[in-house]
């Protein structure tokens, strides 16, 4: 018996059991510490509405960051999708079709900018880091031309519905969040696709030479990520019930930080749903916890900085004792 | 001889210099009033920061790192010397540089440890060092602006080389300032030409295995790289100050893309181990020049963001496709 706890143990990630343990840990602390403000079932619900929004764009980077590259312009892609989705609200008058329209569009561009991405990536081989830096200041740009500079505002009634409401007491969000996160999993567990994807981040030449067409892969990848970032693009749009080029700026370096907590390798070729998602309810519950305790908000990139820091030096020595061993 | 010529002609620093004459024609076409003396100095003026950071951006990537942690460096470096300043009445221009220099460099050093010791990614450590030196200067030192320089070290703001008059009789004046960008790339330039240890940094960005089984010291070699852009960026921020004559926790922030988009445009290859001097000055004059003239053209403002994203993106698109053709192309 005692045995077969601790292969259990042993076989669940070790990186996931301490990202849960952590979780557990804050709601401790801040359960002693503040239990009305902490556990009440507004605080709850606000988180709710809140970590999707990063979460599903921490996916669409975790994908690039397995396949090898990374993207840094997914919060460029966000705006820009939600900045159309809007105009195509907007012009198609408000009615429940044209919410379905904008959606739509917002997609097929967040599909555009990825392939355009795994174009520059694959095709023309510049680093993935340079094209997605270049993007993020491209979409944003484009974004900027459309909006002019302000906000766009007077969406639709229902738009903000999709971010605001909730079946049941769970918010709309966090059920596209969950819906999503299963599609990732099962695209890396179960789909040859993903394994090409892994094989190809471990080590691009030689996936090339086992007959794997990196381009195609290279073009998926940035492509699903580009929705994934239209999809949080809108939860974000309709969550403010407005559409910005400036919206969810902080979100690049947060994203990062999650994945690379999430246990993915920045080198590429690993990295898992489950580790992702505790990273996000991790982050969502330390960054309520200082909103609770009234820290000052600048503090927050301070200490997700130091997280990211400490997280890659702690994996990277635990590493080296095992390549020891 | 002639193919040399021809060679010459269609180096990626002539392809940057020819673009940046069209423009130049461009612009003074459509706005006469750009042809005069005193667009070299505005534009030197809006260069001088960029230079210093696009500089030390440069030999990280040739090494086959990169950096964004500079804006907040130089930002925290700047910032907290001048709170000091303030508060203990030192109206020293050598104290300022000295200390924020050794707040530089001690970022630097948490740089180098991360990146040169543990090897962790470059992009992901700077970033975090960037956050956190960014949240420390907002957090632990305050949001306020101060634009009570003391005027000893303001007075330096108003030194000149030279000046001249336009027609309409507006007195344009070159900031001595100038010369430390001016001082830093022929320093570098000798040291990337002519040292051991300048060799040394493209042997590391072309192969660190086999720069390594050739006998450079590869830890030691980016330690220093990252240590002295940890000092760069802080001389960096205080030039920004004393020009700027105001200090500000990070109006900085966010530079590092133009500063990056400069370095990969004027041919310094982001996968490391190729890059020269000239071609940087060259990106940074173009880019500059993108950016303060697009009102000039009549491209209104909102555009701005877009065309700058769009010249980035042609600029290390052309560079990539040079790059793909010269490693298909025969080897002699």
């Amino acid at each position: 018996m005692r045995q077969k706890v601790k292969s259990f143990i042993v076989e669940v990630n070790k990186n996931n059991l301490m990202l849960f343990l952590l979780g557990i840990a804050i709601f401790i602390v801040m359960g002693i510490l503040q239990p009305r403000a902490f556990l009440r079932a507004a605080n709850i619900r606000g988180m709710g509405v809140q970590f999707p929004e990063f979460g599903i764009l921490c996916f669409g980077m975790m994908l690039a960051m397995i396949s090898g590259g990374i993207d840094l312009s997914l919060v460029g892609i966000a705006n820009l999708s939600s900045i159309i989705a809007a105009v195509v609200m907007l012009k198609e008058g408000g009615s429940v079709y044209s919410i379905v329209l904008g959606i739509l569009c917002a997609l097929l561009v967040g599909a555009g900018c990825g392939v355009f991405n795994g174009f520059l990536i694959g095709y023309l081989k510049i680093p993935a880091m340079l094209v997605t830096l270049c993007g993020l200041q491209l979409y944003t740009g484009l974004g900027l031309a459309i909006t002019r500079g302000p906000a766009i505002t007077g969406l639709p009634a229902g738009f903000d519905k999709i971010a605001n409401g909730s079946i049941l007491g769970i918010p709309h969000s966090v059920i596209v969040f969950v819906i999503l996160a299963i599609i990732v999993s099962f695209l890396l567990r179960s789909t040859v696709y993903g394994h090409q994807m892994s094989f190809m981040g471990t080590n691009e030449i030689a996936s090339k030479y086992s007959g794997i067409n990196n381009l195609k892969i290279t073009l998926i990848t940035y492509m699903i990520s580009g929705i994934l970032g239209a999809i949080g693009g809108i939860l974000i749009s309709s969550h403010y019930n407005s559409a910005k080029t400036d919206y969810g700026k902080s979100y690049t370096l947060l994203t990062l930080l999650i994945v690379v907590l999430g246990g993915t390798d920045p080198n590429g070729g690993k990295g898992n749903v489950l580790g992702v998602t505790l990273a996000v309810i991790v982050l969502q519950l330390i960054s309520s916890a200082f909103n609770i305790l009234r820290i000052n908000s600048f503090v927050k990139t301070f200490v997700w900085g130091l997280i990211l820091i400490c997280t890659m030096v702690i994996t990277r020595i635990i590493d080296n004792r095992n390549v020891r061993e | 001889m002639r193919n040399s010529f021809k060679k010459k002609c269609t180096t990626n620093e002539a392809i940057v210099a020819y673009t940046i004459i069209v423009l130049s024609l461009v612009i003074g076409l459509m706005n006469p009033a750009f042809f005069d003396f005193s667009t070299v100095i505005t534009l030197s003026r809006a260069m001088l920061v960029t230079l210093i950071f696009a500089v030390i951006e440069m030999v990280v990537i040739i090494s086959g790192g990169i950096d964004v942690s500079f804006p907040a460096i130089a930002c925290f470096s700047s910032y907290a010397t001048i709170r000091i300043i303030l508060v203990c009445g030192i109206d020293n221009i050598f104290f300022f540089y000295a200390i924020a220099g050794l707040m530089g460099i001690f970022f630097g050093v948490l740089n180098a440890v991360l990146i040169a010791k543990l090897h962790l990614p470059a992009l992901i450590a700077t970033l975090g060092v960037s956050s956190v030196a960014n949240g420390a200067t907002l957090a632990f030192l305050g949001t306020e602006e101060y634009s009570n320089i003391p005027s000893h070290i303001d007075s330096l703001s108003k030194s000149f080389l030279f000046a001249c008059t336009n027609s309409n009789g507006i007195v344009y004046q070159m900031t001595s300032l100038v010369l430390i960008p001016i001082v830093l790339l022929i320093i570098v330039y000798l040291l990337l030409k002519f040292t051991t240890f300048g060799r040394g940094i493209y042997a590391i960005g072309g192969d660190k295995n086999a720069a390594r089984i050739a006998g450079f010291n590869v830890t030691r070699i980016q330690s220093i790289i990252y240590m002295g852009a940890g000092f760069l960026a802080a001389v960096g921020g205080v030039t920004y100050t004393i020009l700027m004559r105001q200090a500000s926790p990070q109006n900085l922030m966010g530079s590092e893309m133009m500063v990056i988009a400069a370095v990969v445009v004027g041919g310094t290859r982001i996968t490391g181990g190729h890059g020269t001097v000239l071609g940087t000055v060259l990106g940074v004059v173009l880019i500059a020049l993108v950016q303060n003239n697009l009102i000039m053209v009549g491209i209104p403002a909102h555009l701005q963001t877009f065309v700058v994203g769009l010249i980035i993106v042609l600029g290390t698109g052309i560079t990539s496709i040079r790059a793909k053709h010269i490693a298909n192309s025969a080897k002699v």
